[in-house]
């Protein structure tokens, strides 16, 4: 039979180990609860830590395209409350433009109309060099000046750019953050290219100058601003899409948000009833070894031989 | 010869005290440490009997042999070998843990994403001054966290250098402690208590300078000099006899250590010197990945910066400056200087073609991709280590437990020794008196 002596001095370094791995193992824990995380730091779990830088990357994008999706949505908004007010203009001269087209009116009367036109034509060019939310023109595309200048005849000209440029709304998705001037002053009628502005001037300056054609020159014009209208109809239901498809992407990305706070508190959260219980678990031991510790310390043979 | 109760008594008497003084010195060092449990070796005293003489009784007691010292050669082998193999992992493991504490704690990578969050707000305005401003501060913090990063590695490297060279200096202080050692065993009278003492500094000191490199030992079996090699049965001598060699350590640029012994190298494979070697060796690789992390970043940022046009209407300059992650800084701090637009653009632009190209440049498979690598790398690394580290630890705990139960003081049973040494006392003083109980009826008889 093979007798292992128990030195003092090893019963003693047995002890202290166990009791100190406990301890460490409470701290440990007793700092998860604390704080809420699991791991103190990366190399606690290398893989899960690499998750988790992840996933606060993503966090931190996602929080920064909420607010550029806002910001679009905001300059959206914006052209479709300009848009209606250009329909608003383009139904008026219409209205106009019949009673110009009525045969019983004097040329003075048709100047007074055509008076009236001009000034509608100034606010249609005021309303396309607004501005939008950031102070820069709505439908300039992204050019730094105005969206249309006149020349010393009165002649608008778009001096934007051909588009508006994109938006990245996260996840690879984007949207064209609004509209040029062209993309609805300008349209098509019975073929022909026009633009609203020279539609307005051509039949203001007719009836302005008591042209003999201006009664025929303001019942075309009928039609004409007919299409006008239809063109910023179909723009009003792009912007409309467009702040649909934003919500979209916004609802899609809170859906994410959401899914990825759970699994950053399922990775990186502590689980508070695990912990509390396996911390309850290792003081029970803990206590258990220290009394036991204490009763072994104090039988000693020297005590016993008298 | 015939036997004398009396002298008989007296060695036996004599034997007991020598092993109640063993005994309490035992006691005495229960808690020394190196000391190594002495027992008494006892021996009959006898002669034999001569021819012609058959038949007669000739007894004269006890008489004490030698002091027995209860090491077992193997288990200090074993306990030597493993404390070295702990002592390395536990060196490297909290080196390791530095290292991914400077990185970690100087928020590099948070930084990172905060620069790419301030680009990609800037692109829902690429006009607007604040959202450049904020930029810029993003690159400013940016710069800064490789720089803590960067002066954090440094640190960390100047004090395992510093804790290593401490080391190799103990080394030699111990070498040289053993080396007199050594001259004193070679003079030491055999199997005496002062051999034992000296032996017990020999394996202590040989303990430590385990704890520092791993060695290799070889004894004389009769005097118990010790012949000492570093770095394994293949390395270089470092004491023989009671000379020593002077450890020598030599730091490369970049950081990393090498050790010698008297000028042949000396490959430690074990030991806190190994630990902090292989620690730095890791350092080293870890702070070049930062600069090339540092470099990269610069590159994608200043290569789209020269492609673009700044606000002003001019071309693009370069935003960062410097090389590496410690020398990383701005180039400018006023926000216009931010080529957002391509090139050929007019003044005042905002078409953020070249700010989307920059984000895509950093995007997935960039500079931060680099950096969560190289985390993940340091922080695996630590991992598997504390792994080891864990393992190695409870070996050397259970080989260090295993030597203690065999060579330590029991309280316990040094109090039955005291108990038996006492009564043996009190036996042979009994025999003394019944020796002179027999010469007093002898010399009464009339």
């Amino acid at each position: 039979m093979t007798l292992i002596n128990t030195s003092t001095s090893a019963f003693y370094d047995r002890s202290q180990t166990g009791m100190q791995d406990l301890r460490a193992q409470a701290e440990a824990l007793q700092t998860s609860v604390a704080s809420g995380q699991k791991f103190t730091a990366a190399s606690d779990n290398p893989v899960a830590s690499a998750r988790l830088r992840q996933l606060s990357r993503n966090e931190a994008l996602s929080t920064i395209d909420t607010a550029n999706a806002k910001r679009a949505t905001t300059d959206l908004q914006l052209t479709d409350g300009a848009l209606s007010t250009f329909a608003s203009y383009i139904i008026h001269a219409k209205e106009l433009a019949g009673q110009a087209a009525n045969g019983t009116l004097t040329p003075a009367q048709r100047q007074s109309i055509g008076a009236e036109i001009a000034s509608i034509r100034q606010s249609v060019i005021g309303l396309a060099n607004t501005k939008d939310a950031n102070g820069h023109m709505l439908f300039a595309g992204q050019a730094a000046g105005a969206a249309y200048t006149t020349d010393a005849s009165g002649n608008a000209t778009y001096a934007g750019t051909a588009s508006a440029g994109e938006l990245s709304l996260g996840d690879g998705q984007v949207v064209a953050r609004g509209l040029t001037g062209p993309e609805f002053l300008t349209f098509t009628h019975n073929g022909v290219p026009t633009d609203l502005m020279a539609t307005l001037k051509t039949l203001s300056d007719a009836l302005q100058n008591a042209d003999p054609a201006a009664q025929s020159i303001a019942n075309a014009s009928l039609d004409t601003l007919g299409s006008g209208l239809d063109a910023i109809t179909t723009a009003q239901s792009v912007v409309g899409s467009r702040l649909a498809w934003i919500e979209l992407t916004s609802d899609r990305r809170t859906a994410m948000d959401e899914l990825r706070a759970g699994e950053e508190a399922d990775t990186g959260g502590t689980d508070l009833a695990a912990a509390v219980t396996k911390l309850q678990e290792t003081m029970t031991v803990l206590q258990a070894s220290q009394a036991s510790f204490a009763k072994l310390a104090g039988l000693s043979l020297f005590d016993v031989l008298r | 010869m015939a036997s004398d109760l009396l002298t008989i008594g007296l060695s036996g008497a004599k034997a007991a005290r020598t092993a109640l003084d063993v005994t309490a010195q035992n006691i005495a060092n229960a808690g020394t440490a190196g000391y190594v449990r002495r027992s008494l070796s006892l021996t009959e005293l006898s002669s034999t009997s001569s021819f012609g003489r058959l038949g007669e009784v000739s007894l004269s007691g006890v008489r004490v042999d030698h002091v027995v010292r209860n090491a077992d050669l193997f288990r200090q082998a074993e306990a030597r070998r493993t404390g070295s193999d702990a002592a390395r992992a536990d060196a490297e493991v909290s080196g390791l843990q530095d290292i991914e504490a400077a990185i970690q704690q100087a928020r590099v990578y948070p930084s990172m994403v905060g620069f790419e969050g301030a680009l990609q707000r800037l692109a829902s305005d690429p006009t607007d001054p604040s959202l450049r401003a904020s930029v810029v501060e993003a690159a400013r913090t940016m710069a800064g966290t490789f720089n803590i990063a960067a002066s954090g590695l440094k640190a960390v490297q100047t004090g395992l250098q510093f804790v290593a060279q401490a080391g190799v200096n103990g080394v030699n202080t111990l070498a040289t402690e053993l080396g007199r050692i050594n001259l004193r065993l070679a003079r030491a009278a055999d199997a005496s208590s002062d051999q034992s003492s000296l032996l017990d500094q020999r394996d202590n000191l040989l303990q430590q300078i385990s704890s520092y490199g791993d060695i290799s030992t070889s004894f004389n079996a009769t005097n118990g000099v010790v012949d000492v090699r570093i770095g394994g049965s293949a390395g270089p001598l470092l004491v023989q006899g009671g000379s020593a060699t002077a450890l020598g350590l030599t730091t490369a640029p970049d950081g990393t250590l090498s050790f010698d012994a008297g000028g042949s190298v000396a490959a430690l494979s074990g030991g806190s010197l190994s630990g902090q070697a292989l620690a730095l060796g890791k350092l080293a690789q870890v702070t070049s990945d930062l600069d090339a992390a540092a470099n990269t970043m610069m590159i994608a940022v200043n290569t789209a910066q020269t492609s673009g046009t700044a606000l002003d209407g001019s071309v693009g300059q370069p935003l960062f400056t410097g090389n590496g992650a410690g020398g990383m800084a701005l180039a400018f701090t006023d926000g216009a200087r931010l080529a957002t637009a391509p090139a050929g653009s007019l003044a005042g632009s905002r078409d953020p073609g070249n700010l989307d190209a920059l984000r895509s440049a950093l995007g997935s498979a960039g500079p931060a991709a680099a950096l969560d690598q190289l985390i993940f790398d340091i922080s695996a690394t630590v991992s598997s280590r504390k792994i080891t580290q864990g393992a190695l630890k409870a070996i050397a705990g259970n080989a260090h437990i295993a030597l203690e139960a065999q060579s330590g003081v029991d309280l316990d049973a040094e109090a039955v020794n005291l108990l038996r040494f006492q009564q043996a006392f009190q036996a042979s003083g009994k025999a003394m008196q019944v020796a002179g109980t027999i010469f007093d009826t002898l010399i009464n008889l009339r």
